[in-house]
């Protein structure tokens, strides 16, 4: 591969960020990898498990890390936007902010700065379900391992104590955001995505009771080290549920919401039932849908969860969900297969909430062309490449696949003078 | 099921093509507050009435339990609008029930027909008035006018009972054939008459309709309206006692007789503007109008508001006017006793139905 | 090496919890050439001094005792055709997972002083292969995903060499008209886009095309890849880097469905054959040439069936919407009713499946269709409706079955097993295995005759396939790997996808095919090592030909002479080590991962007599997964036993059970094994290798019997990379195992 010493910009250092950015620059493609979190590994850092070899998010990332660290072609920035850009060229002038290193890159990740912390903050990275010190790992596999300080949390003092920890002076307190423009031959979007807003759900209790909880949420719930320290429980009494409930197209398939499906949640909780079956097996799962959209060779998850005791597969949009008297939930659907209205019981129920492109949200100071969902299209003649869920709703197994394409089509579109 | 006659095309005519948007997810059912537990509606109508089983509607009693409160339509992921459908399925219902049957398409067809609906009666009313006195108008003083004196009670009567007679045969009909074909839906216990007062007690609360959400506020809107048909239905028949037993004619404004048909007439009024009013909010929930839907309140406002400018007429406006107004009174209640077995009045027969199938097959479900 | 230098961080607690000048006694003992130390070894300072006893030529090979492997690993590069390099993980597994100060503790890192440095001393410097690489890629399969990976590597610069079966281009597509559409708002049909891709294949002189072509053999490696290709014209010779193979998928069999009416009435069609007719302009029942009056469509027609496609074929709710688009607007009379298990539609999708039913006005149902009886005047479908609860029968003029994909892969494994079967039968040594062996070709044998890319490799002329034939390795993260190297797969052959994911794939598998020559050039190893420029070293001479290395290769990179004795094609290699395990002569070795060096590491730990009470294990583990999970307990502040030593290993199946019959012989008292979950889901990056694994230490188990050792003493385990609980408690399981079996017989001799 002839390129240009000009990289390659990727925006979003998620599963198809990281992709893009390894399969460029094994291709012998400078490439810039920019991530605004203070970590690469975007959503999928979070998930418990991949669906459907049911395998760990971790394993996949732990080899691109790997071959991340080894790649000389690949610049990553993170905590870092994109604020500006221009067409230069054919390519573009990109301005790239980082917000303030509180911490450098000499951290060692040796934990001292944390021990003198008091101060503690929701856990972002557990959607915050729990609470956190202000200097810490963003998660404990995090990449870059280096401390991040929440440096408004803490009081001066504490700041400076925390400064004074540090046996290797990497506690930056005067640190300012720093700002760099430079010159790149292509973009790729991979700016992922976020969840569809519960708030907007108030039919189904979303925000208004704690046992009605999001499939993000369970993620991080069943995930060893997450909230719960993997344990599956009411966040109402910390107890373990009996029946849990999850209630599909939670926004998604909806024009009153998001009318597209968002295309992984089926498989998400087909896969979170197997959680719970794994960790209660005693536990009633009840999954409540309006069709099983297990694709391919997923469906080998469907069948496995089908063949399981004590799970049930429920043909019925879930209209309301309202606190029953008995301290559970009360679901309102009609069993269509039974052709009755029922509702049913469950003392957890999870809200399989759908994918909101961050571009539909957040937007980026670049002209993509968009769906009218907010999901980006290609723009060859602009030399801007969309991967991953910034693309499409999709699962990540079709995520690391265009993120590849993308990779080339920005390859081959740097090519032309 | 099975493969029928292709149907689609008069769901589209009559308005309801939002139906072939319906994916079946049953969100409809599951927020529609007045189905009963064991017969859920309206999910399995909209499939019915997507694949053009209409026939099989027609012995459905949900189709009648429907309140149109279009919780269903507020929620409906597909934006297929169930309530509509519903309404769509119950016009056809009444078409379909209707004796005779070309009564039924052409008040069905009340887009097309209302002019001569409307313009039918109060045509026959001149003619018949011009043949009798040659349409002569009395020469009295404002406020001195009597109505029987431009048109003779006899008349009325003549013209009236035949037509409320026939309608009544006609619903009475309709209505026994509607019962037979709701037997096909569960077993029914105890018998209509002893079931009909619970049910009329019901409708005259509209404890029912509190129960919807999104359309609750058209409740009291639907009260009114009722109790209105109710209180002059009352204020007829005091007429005719007043008139042949008390010998009392015609009656002096603050007559408590006259005071039964203001009342009556205020609820109407009160319970029209209400549904219009709801009907006209910019966010209202109610469904789209059907030309079908429209004609009858079209009629019912027509009767409402000549009825009472015809009583104030009397009073007040030349005699030429006052006349000229109660002769479109009398046409447009010609109208409203004519179509009732076809236009949405029907509903009051059919649903009161459904509803006592429903009381008898409660525990059978 | 012979100048091991050691850089000792007594930063992140090491220098307040180890004896640091204790250290340094071990390792001049060990005959370091040099000892520094710095309290901050990472940092510019550190680093500064390691390169400046590199530049002086004090040391030729550098162990850095510090921390894990996997951190600040960009620090710490070496040029390692000039310098050896090893990280000695002090922080993760002695400081923060033990007691600070203890004696058991200091054993622990001295014993690891002392392994690491006995490691390096064995190694030797990576000399990079400089090979002649062709840049010309060989498309096989002409469909949509070939034109597209075609075109894409194309324009990537690279020549390509685009083969077709038939005798034009354009697979399943070139009799379709109108498509689902791809771009928003996603509410109407689309033009097929296969006329724009041939236009654009044709217009490329980069590209050659040769249709009415089969591949007859491909021999070499990724780089230099020997293609014969057979045309109508006789036979051509091509050379080529890599390859991707876009054989695409066959409608299933619908004959098996006899069911659904299929060949009982010819009003009974599948989806492609509706297609033909949608393409035509021409709605006709094939009995009697009559419109249709309804069209009733199955879906799931062997699909999701375990009796047939056991998976989704992903596109046909999709091509059923299309063609009851299709219908409804050129045949408004004809009426379609669809029964669907699911209806799936997924992602932005779901606004074609809604603006069709609008549209269209055609009747969804979901049910299962039980059968189709055809003896009336009309097919009669009988179902049982899922939607109103009750059976049901629809009267149809024609029923369209939306049969499933079935990739156009071939089973290189299974063809290679009925070889060597038919091999055995040949050679007819015994009863026994004649019957055996005929028993394989009669259960195998319908896989010869299927072979695509003939490939002369030791295990099977095709790409081994996963569940279902698909041929790829690890479709989640990695969906472009296959089991061999320089060969990748595209299309509908790739898994279950409609024509619009067919249309992106073509270009990921060309970015495969080019990076993999671009790494070849270099010198490099491919995924998921590169960067790596080693390669393995095989000292033939002592080879027996047990064949174990040539079978056991996950990824075909040994050919056989005909007497058994490997043929090493680097280029195919993926450096997992896979083999070194497997070889019982210790043939086999990588310049820093060899059967010596790591068997010099056990030889190097220190036993402590019986009477000590000090028990010894060794823990392997792998490197991608049981490795970064411990390194995670250690962060998380887990404690374990002080007794055991790690050892990391590139992969569980580069184990050699030579290492765990000199451990015990040593008197170390317990091995265990920490690996990947194996079996159809595994989680292994090299496939097989802690399968592998599984199958030798259970063959370790006769060793032990002959030692009279307890079987207990050697244990094979699985962990995730994220269950950094379960790694610690496998550990604490296995010591107590340890203590409760009691000490090792052969201590002290």
């Amino acid at each position: 591969m002839n390129t240009t010493d000009k990289p390659l910009l990727v925006l979003g250092a998620g599963i198809a960020g990281i992709t893009a950015a390894l399969e460029a620059a094994e291709a012998g493609g400078e490439v810039l990898l920019v991530e605004r979190e203070p970590y690469l590994g975007g959503r999928v850092a979070r998930n418990h498990l991949y669906f459907p070899k049911l395998c760990p998010p971790l394993c996949g990332l732990e080899i691109n890390l790997q071959r991340l660290q080894r790649n000389p072609r690949i610049r990553v920035l993170t905590s870092t936007s994109l604020v500006a850009a221009e067409r230069s060229g054919s390519g573009w002038r990109v301005v790239l902010e980082s917000r303030p290193a509180w911490i450098r890159d000499n951290c060692t990740a040796c934990g001292e700065c944390a021990r003198v912390c008091q101060t503690t903050v929701p856990d972002p990275f557990n959607l915050g379900m729990n609470q956190v010190k202000a200097v810490r790992l963003p998660h404990a596999a995090a990449w870059p391992h280096r401390y991040i300080l929440d440096h408004d949390a803490c009081s001066p003092e504490e700041l400076e104590a925390i400064r004074r920890a540090c046996p290797v002076d990497a506690v930056d307190l005067q640190a300012q955001p720093t700002r760099q423009e430079l010159e790149v031959t292509a973009v790729i979007v991979a700016t992922g995505w976020q969840p569809y807003s519960p708030a907007r759900l108030d039919n189904l209790g979303a925000g208004q009771l704690p046992d009605v909880i999001s499939n993000v949420q369970m993620e991080r719930m069943a995930a060893p080290g997450g909230p719960t320290d993997g344990h599956i429980k009411r966040l109402s009494d910390g107890q373990p549920p009996q029946r849990v409930a999850f209630v599909q197209c939670a926004g998604s398939r909806d024009v009153n919401h998001l009318p597209y499906c968002s295309g992984v949640c089926c498989l998400a909780s087909l896969k979170q039932a197997l959680y719970v079956k794994e960790q209660l097996p005693d536990c009633q799962v009840d999954i409540y849908y309006i069709d099983r959209r297990a694709l391919g060779r997923n469906e080998d998850v469907l069948t496995r969860v089908e063949a399981t005791e004590g799970v049930r597969l429920v043909k019925g949009k879930v209209g309301e969900i309202k606190p029953a008297a008995d301290g559970k939930l009360s679901l309102r659907l009609e069993d269509v297969e039974a052709g009755r209205l029922v509702d049913a019981s469950a003392d957890l129920v999870v809200l399989a909430t759908g994918m909101v492109p961050n571009l539909a949200v957040d937007g980026l100071p670049l002209e993509i062309p968009l769906d009218d969902d907010g999901f980006a299209r290609d723009d060859e003649s602009a030399r801007i490449f969309a991967a991953g869920v910034a693309r499409r709703p999709e699962e990540v197994a079709a995520s690391t696949r265009d993120a590849t394409g993308a990779a080339a089509k920005a390859l081959v579109a740097a090519r032309r003078a | 099921m099975s493969t029928t006659s292709d149907t689609r095309n008069e769901m589209v005519q009559r308005g309801a093509d939002s139906v072939f948007r319906c994916y079946q997810c049953a969100t409809c059912s599951s927020v529609c507050k007045l189905a009963p537990e064991g017969s859920p509606f309206p999910r399995k109508q909209m499939l019915l009435a997507q694949w053009g089983r209409l026939e099989r509607l027609a012995g459905d009693p949900a189709v009648w339990l429907c309140h149109q409160c279009n919780d269903c339509t507020v929620h409906c992921p597909r934006d297929a609008r169930p309530g509509d459908v519903m309404q769509v399925i119950r016009a056809k219902a009444v078409e379909d029930l209707a004796t005779p049957r070309f009564l039924g398409k052409l008040v069905g067809r009340a887009r097309l027909s209302w002019p001569l609906l409307l313009g039918g009666p109060l045509l026959f009313w001149l003619l018949v008035l011009y043949a009798l006195n040659g349409l002569a108008i009395p020469q009295v003083p404002v406020g001195q006018l009597v109505y029987d004196q431009f048109v003779p009670h006899w008349l009325i009567y003549l013209v009236f009972f035949p037509v409320a007679g026939a309608a009544a045969l006609a619903m009475l009909i309709s209505g026994s054939r509607f019962w037979s074909k709701l037997q096909g839906a569960g077993e029914r216990r105890g018998t209509l008459l002893g079931n009909l007062l619970p049910v009329l007690w019901e409708i005259a609360t509209h404890r029912r309709f509190g129960k919807c959400d999104a359309a609750g506020g058209r409740r009291w809107g639907h009260f009114w309206l009722l109790w209105g048909f109710v209180g002059a239905l009352v204020a007829t028949t005091l007429a005719i006692v007043s008139l042949y037993l008390l010998n009392h004619y015609p009656l002096e404004l603050d007559h408590p007789f006259k005071w039964v048909g203001n009342a009556a007439s205020a609820m109407l009024v009160v319970g029209g503007i209400l549904l219009l009013g709801y009907r006209l909010r910019e966010d209202s929930p109610l469904g789209h109008s059907t030309a079908y839907d429209n004609f009858f309140l079209a009629v019912v406002l027509l009767v409402v508001f000549t009825g009472i400018l015809t009583e104030l007429g009397r009073f007040y406006f030349r005699p030429s006017l006052a006349c000229s107004i109660y002769i479109v009174h009398l046409g447009s209640i010609v109208t409203l006793f004519g179509t009732f077995p076809y236009s949405k009045f029907a509903h009051f027969v059919y649903r009161t139905l459904a509803m006592v199938h429903e009381r008898m097959t409660a525990r059978t479900n | 090496m012979e100048k091991v230098g050691v850089f000792l961080c007594t930063g992140c607690g090491i220098g307040s919890a180890l004896d640091c000048s204790k250290l340094q006694e071990v390792a001049s003992e060990a005959e370091a050439a040099h000892f520094a130390t710095h309290d901050c070894l990472c940092g510019k300072e550190g680093r500064a001094l390691i390169d400046r006893a590199i530049a002086e030529g004090t040391v030729d090979a550098v162990l850095l005792a510090a921390c894990s492997q996997r951190e600040k690993a960009e620090v710490f590069q070496f040029d390692r055709t000039r310098v050896a390099a090893e990280r000695l993980a002090l922080r993760e597994q002695v400081v923060w997972s033990h007691p600070a100060g203890e004696e058991d503790t200091q054993m622990l890192a001295e014993d690891l002083m002392r392994m690491w440095l006995a490691r390096l001393q064995r190694e030797s410097l990576a000399s990079p292969l400089e090979e002649q690489i062709e840049p010309a890629v060989l498309v096989v399969g002409g469909g949509l995903a070939g034109l597209t990976a075609a075109l894409a590597a194309s324009g990537l610069g690279h020549p390509v060499i685009l083969v077709e079966r038939e005798e034009r281009l354009g697979g399943h597509l070139a009799d379709v008209k109108e498509v689902h559409p791809e771009h928003p708002p996603y509410d109407e049909l689309q033009p097929n886009p296969l006329p724009e891709k041939l236009a654009a294949v044709e217009a490329d002189d980069n590209i050659e095309v040769l249709t009415g072509c089969r591949v007859e053999k491909i021999g070499g490696q990724p780089g230099q890849f020997e293609i014969t290709l057979a045309t109508a014209g006789g036979q051509q010779q091509r050379r080529a880097g890599a390859i991707i193979q876009a054989t695409g998928a066959h409608p299933y069999d619908a004959s098996r469905l006899e069911h659904l009416g299929y060949g009982r009435s010819p009003d009974v069609v599948t989806a492609p054959q509706l297609e033909q007719m949608l393409a035509a302009g021409k709605l006709a029942r094939p009995s009697d040439g009559r419109r249709p009056d309804n069209i009733v469509f199955v879906q799931c027609a062997g699909s999701r069936d375990p009796e047939h496609l056991p998976y989704c074929s992903s596109e046909c709710c999709l091509t059923t919407l299309k063609q009851v688009a299709q219908v409804g607007r050129d045949f408004p009379d004809s009426r379609c009713l669809v029964v669907y298990r699911d209806l799936r539609a997924p992602g932005q999708f779901e606004h074609f499946y809604r603006a069709v039913q609008e549209k269209s006005r055609a009747a969804f149902t979901r049910g299962l269709v039980e059968r189709v009886d055809t003896g009336g005047q009309h097919l009669q479908v009988f179902y049982q409706d899922q939607l109103l609860n009750e059976p049901g029968m629809l009267e149809a003029d024609l029923v369209v079955l939306a049969t499933g994909m079935v990739p156009n892969s071939a089973d290189g494994e299974a063809i290679r097993e009925v070889i060597d079967a038919q091999a055995r039968i040949d050679k007819n040594e015994s009863e026994k295995q004649v019957q055996d062996a005929q028993k394989i070709v009669d259960e195998l044998g319908h896989h010869r005759g299927t072979e695509i890319l003939n490939l002369e490799y030791r295990q099977g002329p095709d790409l081994p396939v996963l569940r279902y034939g698909f041929p790829d390795s690890h479709y989640i993260c990695f969906p472009y790997e296959t089991r061999r190297t320089g060969i990748y797969v595209a299309g509908a052959l790739h898994a279950p996808m409609d024509y619009s994911q067919a249309l992106e794939d073509g270009w990921g598998a060309a970015l495969k095919a080019v990076q993999s020559i671009s790494l070849a050039g270099e010198g490099q190893a491919v995924h998921p090592r590169a960067g790596d420029i080693s390669i393995a070293d095989f000292f033939l001479q002592r080879c027996t030909q047990c064949k174990r290395c040539t079978e056991e290769c996950p990824f075909g990179t040994l050919n056989e002479d005909e007497k058994g004795t490997p043929q090493y094609n680097p280029l195919r290699c993926r450096r997992c080590g896979i083999c070194l395990g497997a070889c019982p002569e210790r043939i086999i070795s990588f310049p820093e991962y060899s059967v010596d060096s790591v068997a010099s590491m056990i030889k190097a730990i220190e036993v402590p007599d019986e009477d000590e009470e000090k028990p010894r294990v060794i823990a392997f583990l792998c490197e991608n997964d049981a490795l970064p999970a411990l390194d995670e307990a250690a962060a998380r502040g887990l404690k374990w036993n002080p007794w055991v030593r790690v050892i990391p290993v590139r992969c569980l199946g580069a184990v050699n059970t030579v290492w765990i019959a000199d451990a015990l012989s040593r008197g170390i008292d317990g091995v265990m094994l920490i690996g990947c979950p194996s079996g159809d889901d595994y989680q292994c990056h090299y496939i097989r290798g802690s399968e592998l694994a599984k199958t030798r230490m259970s063959n370790v188990q006769e060793t032990l019997e002959r030692l009279t050792l307890e079987s207990e003493r050697v244990l094979v385990e699985e962990c995730s990379r994220h269950e950094w609980r379960k790694v610690v408690e496998l550990i604490e399981k296995f010591a107590e195992t340890i203590d409760e079996v009691g000490a090792n017989p052969y201590k002290g001799f």
